[in-house]
């Protein structure tokens, strides 16, 4: 039983399909991370100087603290249970709450759906941490001048805070972006047809694990690859300042 | 002439240190106020507190006829009226020179692209970098970036301008080009400014008034001339023995 590589030609097809459903729960799931994150971060922040509050014009005590709670929960919550007890809750706990709390019967979450939605969650309680840094990380200065000019609070988080922290925030959400690729693998355990779930089932045919995982290892390292290089590109093009 | 700022009683307080000991001063339409004082005199945050920087702990602030605190809600107003430059220029890092001063117009004013952009090409002809408008401040000079923080502020069409010790970190030869920048505002456009300064020069020769603070204080007051040469309190000489002549 040598290395075979017509092994790996056979079954590069459904290893493509699963690379692909792969490829989509994680673009899926970052986008809506980053959207979670964005939220969850500012929202750690709400009535803080960071965003150009001062104490004589800030969201009421009570609306900011219980912001800054929600979010807080939501991020201490999530980093603090691991990402496959997370993926069971959605999958298969999720619709029984349902189920005991309504008269809804026949309730029920496709696998792919509660992946990407664990993606989002996850990603989001990780990336809310890397915006609330970067948004700590702009210069005071820079948020007096804006002040100065008159600008509304929004238009100063969407036109100062934001870009300034956004270049700070590339290099760890190359990372995060790279773990929760890599965090899909994890879906196996709700019978997502995805990378790993497609290696695992061809292994169990013809039990040529060598050709198997090498191929699965390529393919996963070409796709984090391709994220890597997506986020030095935008670095490069914001370097200038 | 009218007041177009007032303190009246004013104290100030970070946590359990008072900066501000019941201030009572006022700026005409047209005059420009030069402040001194040894580092920690306070001059800096009686300054900060005309455009609500730092929100005063006590007394009334009348800006152009709306008045802090009853009226906390119009602060935005208050900012659009009062332009300010800072030490650190605090230039936005990701916009070039020209976006930089059209921000203001463009956002807090509300105009239209062309507009404000034609706006702030006029002022960056005005102090002298037309040909830098399309450098960001991370490729400009200090002298420079604080010369479009100043064309900036003045975007937003202010009728006061305040200055926090604009030369301060500045390299020695780029100062020159800066307070000229400044008399020019001064003399042309007869703008009411509030200057925070350690360079006599500019104030004897700029300034209709010289205050000098120490320890939260208005400690002496009058013509920038005559106070220098005659400086009544032991502090004012003293002081005026540290800084250098311009």
């Amino acid at each position: 039983m040598g290395f075979e590589f017509s092994v790996i030609t056979d079954s590069i097809p459904a290893l493509l399909a699963g690379a692909k459903l792969t490829w989509i729960i994680t673009l899926l799931g970052i986008f809506g991370g980053m959207i979670f994150g964005i939220l969850a971060g500012l929202g750690r922040l709400a009535g803080s100087e960071y965003l150009g509050e001062t104490p004589h014009n800030r969201l009421s005590k009570g609306v900011a603290t219980f912001i800054r709670y929600l979010s807080g929960g939501y991020v201490e919550t999530i980093r603090g249970t691991p990402i496959i007890v997370q993926a069971m809750f959605i999958y298969f706990a999720f619709p029984m709450l349902v189920k005991a709390l309504t008269d809804i019967e026949r309730f029920r979450i496709e696998a792919l759906t509660a992946a990407v939605i664990t993606i989002v969650i996850n990603a989001g309680a990780y990336i809310a941490e890397i915006v609330r840094g970067s948004v700590m990380s702009v210069n005071k200065g820079q948020i007096e001048a804006g002040l100065s000019l008159g600008i509304s609070r929004f238009q100063l988080i969407a036109h100062i805070i934001g870009p300034i922290a956004f270049r700070r925030m590339i290099p760890p959400l190359g990372n995060q972006f790279i773990i929760s690729l890599k965090d899909t693998s994890l879906f196996i355990v709700i019978g997502v047809g995805e990378l790993t779930r497609q290696g695992q089932e061809i292994m169990a045919s013809n039990f040529r694990a060598l050709e198997i995982w090498l191929t699965v290892a390529i393919m996963y390292l070409i796709m984090t690859t391709v994220l890597a290089m997506s986020l030095r590109t935008i670095e490069r093009k914001m370097k200038i300042f | 002439m009218a007041h177009i700022i007032e303190m009246q009683d004013v104290c100030k307080s970070f946590g359990h240190t008072q900066v501000l000991h019941n201030i009572d001063f006022a700026i005409e339409e047209g005059e420009v106020v030069v402040i001194i004082g040894p580092s920690g005199s306070g001059k800096s945050t009686l300054i900060r507190c005309i455009n609500c920087l730092e929100m005063i702990s006590s007394g009334t602030l009348i800006v152009d006829s709306i008045r802090i605190p009853e009226e906390r809600k119009r602060i935005r107003e208050i900012r659009l009226e009062v332009g300010m430059v800072f030490q650190q220029f605090n230039l936005f890092p990701h916009l070039t020179a020209l976006e930089n001063v059209a921000f203001g117009p463009l956002k807090s004013r509300g105009m239209k692209k062309k507009e404000a952009v034609d706006i702030a090409a006029d002022l960056l002809a005005k102090v002298g970098l037309s040909t830098f408008q399309d450098k960001l401040p991370g490729q400009l000079s200090g002298g420079q970036q604080q010369r479009v923080a100043i064309a900036r502020a003045l975007a937003v069409n202010p009728k006061v301008m305040l200055f926090d010790e604009p030369t301060s970190a500045l390299d020695p030869e780029m100062i020159g080009e800066v307070l000229d920048v400044m008399k020019s505002i001064a003399h042309q456009s007869g703008m009411t400014m509030a200057v925070v300064t350690h360079e006599m020069g500019f104030a004897s020769q700029v300034g209709d008034r010289l205050i000098f603070m120490d320890d939260g204080r208005i400690v002496e007051e009058g013509k920038p001339s005559e106070v220098m040469k005659n400086p009544r309190s032991e502090r004012l000489r003293d002081f005026l023995g540290h800084v250098k002549h311009h």
